[in-house]
């Protein structure tokens, strides 16, 4: 069993205007990749990736999209927020020279991976990628614990201009790495997928999720019947593979189908 | 699969007496072939309504240390396109389905089994007993024979494929409705759904844990209750009946058979054993077969019935 745990926000952060990383001073069990299911109690309970997790605290990075974050976002530290897990598969953590690719809201799970393979003595390039330079997250972070970080953003207003998937093209070009490790939206992942036949990877992927234990058939995914709450949300390349919705559709909240866009 | 876990229902053989019950990864094709891939020798949609519904908003799933408890809420995404999921897990496997269908009255569960009649489905299943709609809908139909008896009467007369009446535990006088479905034209009864309704608190935000505050209890400490319907059921009427509640193990399958289960439903259990949690139970109930000298399952003794 689970335990929820109802718990004060510890310390809110900015990121961006859109985007805030929410610290809680507690340890929990949980390895990069793996998610807790948060709530407030209003009406809503959302997946979210751990940001980092320690002995003594762990986070979560929340973007504002719609209702439920919305009201995450006028909370402050000392509320209280109730959450329960951690959930899910997590990143297994390589050796040797991995590279780590992160575009825009899907980067702060690879925050925690980056720090977890750096402790193991991996050799690690991030690129992160966002639209644009007001968009990017965890830069300093990521410079702050000692790795190579490449920036790109769409417009070129930070880094190297154009999309991630070019910029990885092109360091494919000249290094080879021995995993590769990748979180961000659904389109950059499934154009990366070809560029990474010879080299071992996993993906962060991303469903609607309600019951998060494996039960209410929300998140499977077609045809393997893989639920991703908890054969994910990491999967690797060859379960990839069979998954012929990645990159096409997803279910919605009814669980009709809609096209990716 | 094993000769001895083949099970006859309603004139279809099946591989093994483990059912998917509604309302557990049936919301899509792919969701319903894991579970036979992994064992299940039948498997039921989740209950399609006449629109799309987006359910309940969350917590819709509470864990505590005897179960779980939940409130969906009947998110599915419309008969017209559950039924396209039926269509195109058909294509893809032989193990036979149960189209679940909800309906808020009589009509709209005869317009719904008309949708049935062309479909891939092999039996339809009335969902009389969602204890999660009670403040949209009032209270699941199935605590009033007259409705249960009316519903089923008229569904059996226009539907193509035999009908299984999903019966609430929660009621004083199962016989008496049981009995009633069984008059109406019911070919076989599934009970029981979840058991309650029932809250649970957050201490410290001092307020219920699922949005809906109530929801429907499953799990290991429902077993005896189940058990018990099941065979006041199984005393009752001389239908089939898919039995379920708190199956966990293989010892936990043979009991629902002796209280009067031809088939018995794991839902919860995935929670407990994972996704292999058919393919564990069918070895199990082998296990304790070939232990107790038995050819196969027909071979298990049923209690004696209750006397009226």
């Amino acid at each position: 069993m689970n335990k929820r745990v109802t718990m004060k926000i510890g310390r809110i952060e900015e990121e961006t205007a859109a985007v805030r990383t929410y610290t809680f001073y507690r340890g929990i069990p949980a390895q990069p990749g793996q998610f807790i299911m948060v709530t407030d109690l209003k009406g809503g309970e959302k997946p979210f990736s751990l940001a980092d997790c320690t002995e003594d605290y762990f986070s979560i990075t929340v973007k504002k999209t719609g209702e439920f974050t919305g009201r995450l976002f006028a909370q402050k530290a000392g509320d209280l927020i109730s959450f329960r897990g951690p959930y899910g598969t997590a990143f297994s953590l390589s050796t040797g020279k991995v590279l780590v690719l992160g575009g825009g809201y899907g980067v702060p799970p690879l925050y925690f991976l980056a720090r977890k393979l750096l402790a193991d003595g991996a050799a690690v390039t991030v690129v992160n990628g966002a639209k644009t330079k007001a968009d990017l997250i965890f830069t300093g972070q990521f410079n702050k614990i000692g790795l190579r970080q490449f920036i790109t953003t769409d417009d070129g207003s930070a880094g190297a201009a154009g999309s991630l998937v070019d910029l990885v093209q092109s360091i494919l070009r000249d290094e080879t790495f021995d995993f590769i490790y990748a979180s961000g939206p659904e389109k950059m992942l499934k154009a990366l997928a070809p560029l990474l036949k010879k080299i071992p990877y996993e993906f962060l992927l991303e469903r609607y999720m309600k019951c998060a234990i494996g039960i209410c058939g929300q998140c499977v995914m077609d045809p393997s019947g893989l639920r991703l709450c908890v054969e994910g949300p990491v999967i690797s390349g060859r379960q990839l593979e069979r998954l012929t919705e990645f990159g096409r559709y997803r279910r919605d909240v009814s669980g009709r189908r809609i096209p990716l866009t | 699969m094993h000769t001895a876990l083949q099970t006859n229902f309603l004139g279809i053989d099946l591989a093994s007496p483990l059912v998917l019950p509604a309302g557990i990864m049936g919301l899509s094709y792919s969701g319903l072939a894991v579970a036979a891939r992994k064992g299940a020798g039948m498997v039921t949609t989740k209950s399609f309504t006449l629109q799309p519904r987006t359910g309940h908003k969350g917590p819709v799933v509470a864990e505590w240390s005897g179960g779980i408890l939940n409130s969906m809420g009947l998110c599915n995404p419309g008969i017209e396109e559950g039924l396209k999921e039926v269509h195109a897990f058909r294509e893809g496997a032989t193990t036979p389905v149960i189209i679940s269908i909800f309906g808020t009255s009589r009509e709209e569960f005869v317009k719904l089994a008309r949708r049935t009649n062309r479909s891939d489905g092999n039996f339809l299943e009335l969902n009389l007993s969602c204890p999660n709609v009670a403040d949209e809908f009032g209270t699941p139909l199935s605590a009033s024979q007259e409705k249960v008896s009316s519903i089923i009467y008229h569904v059996k007369k226009i539907s193509r494929l035999p009908v299984i009446a999903k019966l609430s535990p929660n009621v004083y006088h199962i016989r008496e409705i049981v009995s009633a479905a069984e008059a109406a034209g019911a070919d076989a009864i599934s009970l029981i759904n979840t058991l309650g309704p029932g809250m649970l608190i957050d201490r410290k935000m001092g307020k219920p844990i699922l949005h809906n505050r109530f929801g429907g209890v499953s799990g290991p400490c429902i077993k005896p209750i189940a058990l018990k319907l099941i065979y006041e059921t199984y005393s009752a009427v001389s239908l089939p009946i898919i039995g379920m509640g708190g199956v966990l193990t293989g010892e936990d399958a043979i009991e629902m058979i002796m209280a009067g289960a031809t088939l018995i439903g794991i839902g919860t259990g995935i929670y407990y054993r994972g996704i292999d949690i058919f393919n564990l139970v069918n070895e199990e109930i082998l296990r304790l077969l070939s232990d107790e000298g038995y050819d196969g399952i027909a071979r298990i003794q049923r209690l004696e019935k209750l006397r009226e």
